[in-house]
């Protein structure tokens, strides 16, 4: 088995935004829908001030929440690799699955609104096409990459190596020795969904500054 | 920095606006009003004809909440494939309710059809009648249940994860279903049918309005000490945006109106003039507003769990 996830160094992100761009521009997403975002908060009482930033996105969990919440099965969990899928032929846009998903990683599709104004460009012509409106959509690692060995987009362009890809599965694997040798924390792990994504210093750095 | 991309937001539902309120306020007025009107009937309270005009409102109320869940879902083709909405039945709550309210519609059905072909085995005093009657009764309960239990399943709006919503919204449901059946005998029987079905009516929602009152008051309590977004739920329910709704609407209206009225009708204190029954149903209609409100404002107030 592959458990494919992330392990993401809180210490190394500068809130460059470069992985959202990237997602943008491989996943062609429409406006106000990000598979993937950084959030951040500003930390400490000056001058022993610092922001944080949280770059977040699907959890591909192992007990992912939005596959149960699902009434059409249009979200479930790639056997081989424990991705978590979205079939928009079966989406019936009920939200259940937002509901459901404590990450803030799941949108509607809901109207075919561009970047520029009422008219698409010729770029977001196409790029729109994979998206069915009315449905919702999500970050699936880009999944194609995977499968022809590349890492996902967003991870590529990571100018401080925060984002950190590969099996969990694999001991030897770079993320794996990385969780291993460093204190790592899931997002809100007494929710039971098990999410594939580990935070590095997570908490420490609050706990540093506040100190 | 943009709120949305702030760690310490609050993040507020928004998938879940007031056609899902209504839905869940159908779902549990439709599975009050048929588990009602069927006790009743048992008991020989209400009429036979009330009881048929009661199931065929009931019925009714149901068909509307799917229709209203129909207009929530996705745009353009999605909606159109709700009929897969049953393939999951085994984990999803959504496919669970789709697929009660189906066999209870099934059911309630059937049970009428005796009433117009009158061969039927399945009619009201036969064997295989109670049967069908104890399975609607138990698909009516658990529909009621089903439209607390979507919501209060999932950890990642600790506001409704809890079993004291699922006890409150059958509460409701009950309520909301007896309420509604004064509305309908006025209509059938107009009010002299009210004043004969009083002694028992009035009692029933006043007893249903205390208790009603109480969970809430628990659900609301136990969730004032619960995690930090639950606090913030309660925050703006009570004091926040979703104020006014909730005291005037759940509170005033739909809880303190009725339950004097509905005291005094009980006391008999309150006459049988054509005034009174007006009033009476009145605060039925209250009641019914206050049922639906209370959905509305737990969906408003549906506040995320934080990251960190």
């Amino acid at each position: 088995m592959t458990r494919w996830g992330m392990v993401i160094d809180l210490k190394r992100c500068i809130g460059c935004w470069a992985c959202i761009v990237a997602c943008k521009s491989e996943n062609s997403t429409p406006p106000n829908i990000f598979w993937t975002k950084v959030l951040e908060r500003e930390e400490g009482t000056y001058p022993d001030v610092r922001r944080l930033f949280l770059p977040i996105r699907c959890n591909h969990c192992l007990n992912p929440p939005c596959v149960e919440a699902c009434p059409t099965n249009a979200t479930y969990v790639r056997k081989e690799d424990n991705i978590v899928m979205m079939n928009s032929n079966k989406c019936i846009g009920c939200q259940a699955c937002v509901i459901a998903c404590p990450y803030d990683a799941r949108y509607m599709y809901k109207d075919k609104k561009g970047y520029f104004g009422k008219e698409l460009t010729p770029f977001e012509e196409v790029g729109y096409k994979q998206h069915e409106i009315g449905t919702i959509q999500k970050c699936n690692f880009n999944v194609d990459r995977i499968d022809k060995g590349l890492n996902p987009a967003c991870v590529e362009a990571c100018p401080t190596k925060t984002l950190n890809f590969g099996d969990f599965d694999d001991p030897e694997s770079h993320v794996s020795k990385l969780k291993k040798t460093n204190e790592s924390t899931q997002l809100r792990p007494e929710l039971g969904a098990d999410p594939s994504i580990f935070y590095l210093d997570a908490y420490r750095e609050t706990a540093e500054v506040d100190g | 920095m943009n709120q949305e991309f702030s760690i310490d937001n609050f993040r507020e539902q928004t998938a879940w606006d007031w056609r899902i309120a209504f839905y869940l306020f159908l779902s549990g007025a439709s599975g009050g009003l048929i588990f009602v009107e069927i006790v009743l009937r048992i008991f020989d309270v209400i009429g036979n004809s009330t009881a048929i005009l009661g199931a065929w409102i009931g019925l009714g109320l149901a068909t509307l909440s799917l229709f209203v869940l129909f207009t929530h879902l996705g745009a353009g083709r999605a909606r159109w494939r709700a009929f897969y909405v049953f393939l999951n039945i085994r984990h999803s709550w959504i496919s669970r309710g789709a697929t009660i309210v189906t066999i209870l519609m099934g059911l309630r059905f059937m049970f009428i059809l005796p009433e117009i072909w009158h061969d039927l085995p399945w009619g009201e005093g036969t064997l295989a009648g109670s049967f069908l009657r104890g399975a609607i009764m138990l698909f009516a309960l658990a529909f009621m249940a089903y439209s607390g239990l979507v919501l209060s399943w999932w950890k990642s709006i600790p506001f409704w994860n809890t079993f004291l919503l699922p006890v409150v919204c059958i509460g409701y449901s009950f309520l909301c279903g007896a309420a509604a059946l004064p509305i309908i005998i006025i209509i059938v029987e107009g009010i002299d049918g009210l004043e004969s079905t009083g002694s028992v009516l009035w009692p029933l929602l006043l007893v249903l309005i205390i208790i009603n009152g109480l969970a809430l008051f628990a659900y609301i309590k136990s969730k004032s000490s619960d995690d930090i977004a639950a606090q913030e739920s309660i925050r703006r329910l009570t004091q926040g945006n979703s104020k006014r709704p909730w005291w005037i609407g759940v509170i005033l209206i739909g809880l303190i109106v009725p339950l004097i009225i509905v005291s005094l009708a009980s006391l008999n204190l309150i006459g049988s003039s054509d005034f009174a029954s007006y009033v009476l149903i009145t605060a039925c209609g209250c009641i019914i507003l206050g049922g639906y409100l209370l959905r509305y404002c737990v969906l408003r107030v549906g506040i995320y769990a934080k990251f960190i």
